[in-house]
């Protein structure tokens, strides 16, 4: 049936412009899907331009801040106006991943071992002074992530004590904490997830980065990154990521869709999870229509199934 | 058991890679522009393009213009034109460039779609894939991309207050004819150069063509802002200087976007006949003719001396906001940071201490709604982390004082940050 849909985008987030890709391409397949459509850029009028008219759904293509931290979920929950993904208590606990990682830990479900600092640490009670116990205990090369920012920005791979401090400074400008986490060597993989009741894991892909680790150049398609469909995994492994990206989806109380990436070691063959996403790339290079693709699922049918769950 | 193995299959994107030119491999997408994506949005406070204050023409007036071009001659305005350009504008053009001391005729130019294809084509008309090429380091980004999409050898050389380092660039063509090889050409912005707001001193202006005379090379003089001085002395073009003497070496670019408006297009080169023929040939394959209509208006602009009125005006406005930013500066990062102080144009550079990596500030200064260019930008070799570009030319003076202070702010935390550390 017809439906007026807002699709949500823009934002103010730094993934902005993916934000907007995956917007205009959500935007079309839904006019092909014969609904009415209002592109809506999320600034400082979005509350006017949500009650201007009678929306049936908000559609939300936004990345990052206020889109996948649960500010726009609460606002529209507010407002009495459905909308798709997961609701705000998914976003609220998988944005931050200093507190995503301690569910998950808590939980038992793998994740790479980590610590994090906040920035002021550094300046007020200094924290550097315990880097080298910090190394000592994870190791190098480690790895050095903003705590809550998308599209890998701000994202380093340390493999010297002496590039800790400038990737620390980096990841900062970013986010207000850094997090330090053990450098898996493994299989980069992201398990997307559809359904309402009984969720089901589209087909694993598989990210293989030309430069070795998955950071913004090759998350937005232009650097030289492989991609796999179905990984290229045994079966028992594939059992076992299917199955925590399940865990992941149920712990943080996802409904309808979410992408968890995974880092499956090469070694002891534990899949690692690094991220869950509950608003995940729709271009025509993300994760989630590649993978629906996979399962016989056209980008319009992946979008209609969405707009359908949220209504339900 | 490994099944998954066999039906694997590897996703492609993009099906014609194998296609491209090897001159695409070097043009990607950037972190940084993702990043001033956000800088387009009204909320943000934008130091970043620098975008002239059309605002400040009078639109009564062009709409006049318009409808005379359409009434009096819609049929040439709205016809395929000349290569070259629309000669009653080259007529006004060779005006524009006497009031800058250069002495030419409307034979002597070529007219462009903005100052960006002239870059082009004189890139397409020189450089080979692995020609040596000298520019000032930082240079303005969009005449290195230009010649990155020729392949082009750039070799920055370092600028200063006095402009371009001529030691430097003696040093650079020395070493390269020692090594028999052939400068194509040397580019500078020779007032108020974007991105440094330096102006190339006079000295200098004479040191550089005569090493272009000696190295038996070109200098590309890029001029669009010479007309924009807020203060200080004119000083006579580079070209003026070669037209004094054998008039070979020097070609001279210019544009309108900021002595009219962007939306116009229209650039235009200034270049011994020999090359003006081949850069003929070069608008020929790439558009035919500039727009002739737009040309048609553009005459009209100049046709009414009210143009020159329209300078003092944009003048007027730029110095407010060059010397708001320059207080604002002082005010806020005294002794922190340099900056350059332009006697015109557009633009402020801004050193920061070698710790901060601009392009990390500015993922913070978005966030807190202010955009500026990080220096890498501008460097050809990954060189200006410390460094940033600001322009005043855009924003209101409540909002500079609003955002440096932002900006301010941020650097100082992430020198205190830095220093925690140590």
């Amino acid at each position: 049936m017809k439906k007026s849909i807002a699709v949500l985008m823009g934002g103010r987030s730094l993934e902005r412009e993916i934000s907007i890709k995956s917007g205009q391409r959500i935007s079309n397949a839904l006019r092909k899907l014969g609904h009415d459509v209002a592109k809506l850029d999320v600034d400082q009028h979005i509350i006017e331009n949500l009650k201007a008219e009678k929306y049936d759904l908000a559609y939300i293509a936004l990345h990052g801040k206020d889109g996948e931290d649960g500010t726009i979920q609460e606002m529209l929950e507010v407002l009495g106006i459905p909308y798709t993904g997961p609701g705000v208590y998914a976003n609220v606990f998988s944005f931050d991943k200093i507190v995503s990682k301690q569910l998950f830990n808590k939980l038992g479900i793998p994740t790479p071992r980590f610590y994090f600092l906040n920035g002021s640490s550094f300046s007020e009670l200094g924290a550097s002074k315990i880097l080298p116990q910090i190394v000592e205990r994870l190791g190098l090369p480690l790895v050095v992530k903003p705590s809550a920012q998308g599209s890998a920005l701000g994202i380093k791979l340390v493999e010297k004590e002496e590039a800790l401090t400038d990737a620390i400074i980096s990841a900062l400008g970013y986010s207000k904490k850094v997090i330090l986490e053990k450098y898996v060597d493994g299989i980069e993989l992201a398990a997307s997830i559809i359904g309402k009741e009984g969720p089901r894991v589209l087909p694993v892909v598989e990210i293989v980065p030309d430069n070795g680790l998955f950071d913004f150049q090759s998350r937005t398609g232009s650097g030289n990154t492989g991609y796999f469909i179905p990984a290229r995994i045994p079966d028992k492994d594939m059992k076992t990521v299917q199955d925590t990206a399940l865990a992941v989806h149920r712990a943080l109380d996802c409904t309808d869709l979410s992408r968890v990436d995974i880092i499956l070691d090469k070694k002891d063959r534990v899949p690692y999870v690094l991220e869950l996403n509950t608003s995940p790339g729709m271009t025509d290079t993300s994760l989630l229509p590649m993978a629906a693709g996979e399962a016989g699922i056209s980008f319009e049918e992946l979008v209609d199934n969405i707009v359908n769950m949220a209504l339900k | 058991m490994v099944l998954t193995f066999f039906m694997s299959k590897k996703i492609t994107f993009d099906y014609w890679k194998h296609l491209y030119s090897s001159r695409m491999e070097g043009m990607v997408s950037s972190e940084i522009r993702d990043l001033l994506s956000l800088s387009a949005r009204p909320d943000i406070i934008s130091f970043a393009g620098g975008l002239p204050e059309v605002r400040a023409l009078n639109y009564q007036k062009l709409e006049r213009y318009i409808k005379r071009s359409l009434k009096t001659d819609g049929d040439i305005s709205l016809q395929y034109g000349d290569s070259t350009g629309y000669y009653p504008l080259r007529t006004k053009l060779i005006d524009v460039m006497a009031i800058e001391g250069i002495e030419v005729d409307e034979e002597d130019l070529v007219v462009t779609t903005g100052g960006q294809q002239a870059l082009d084509l004189l890139a397409k008309t020189f450089i080979d894939q692995g020609d040596a090429v000298i520019t000032e380091a930082p240079s303005y980004t969009g005449a290195l991309n230009a010649f990155k999409a020729y392949e082009a050898r750039i070799i920055g050389i370092p600028v200063e207050e006095k402009g371009i380092d001529t030691r430097k660039a003696e040093e650079a063509l020395k070493d390269l004819a020692a090594r028999k090889i052939q400068a194509k050409f040397i580019y500078v912005v020779s007032n108020f150069s974007n991105p440094s707001g330096f102006t190339i001193s006079l000295d200098r202006r004479e040191k550089l063509l005569g090493l272009a005379k000696k190295h038996n090379t070109i200098i590309i003089e890029d001029n669009p802002y010479g007309m924009l001085r807020y203060g200080g002395k004119a000083l006579p073009t580079i070209k003026e200087l070669d037209i004094r003497g054998d008039n070979r070496n020097v070609i001279y670019i210019s544009t309108l976007s900021k002595m009219l408006a962007p939306a116009f297009r229209i650039g235009w080169i200034a270049a011994p006949h020999p090359v003006l023929e081949k850069l003929t040939l070069g608008v020929q394959s790439a558009v035919l003719c500039g727009s002739t209509f737009s040309q048609r208006i553009a005459f009209e602009y100049f046709s009414d001396p009210a143009w020159k009125e329209n300078i003092r005006e944009f003048i007027k406005i730029y110095k407010k906001r060059r010397d708001t930013m320059l207080a604002s500066l002082e005010e806020n990062l005294s002794g922190i940071a340099e900056w350059s102080k332009p006697e015109g144009g557009f633009f402020i550079w801004l050193r920061v201490p070698e710790c901060l990596n601009m392009k990390e500030v500015l993922a913070d200064a978005v966030r807190k709604k202010v955009a500026f260019v990080p220096g890498t930008g501008f460097y050809a070799d990954g060189r200006g982390t410390d460094a940033a570009r600001l322009a005043f030319c855009t924003e209101t003076r409540e909002n500079i004082q609003k955002g440096i202070k932002i900006l301010s702010k941020i650097i100082k935390d992430r020198i205190k940050l830095y220093k925690s550390f140590s």
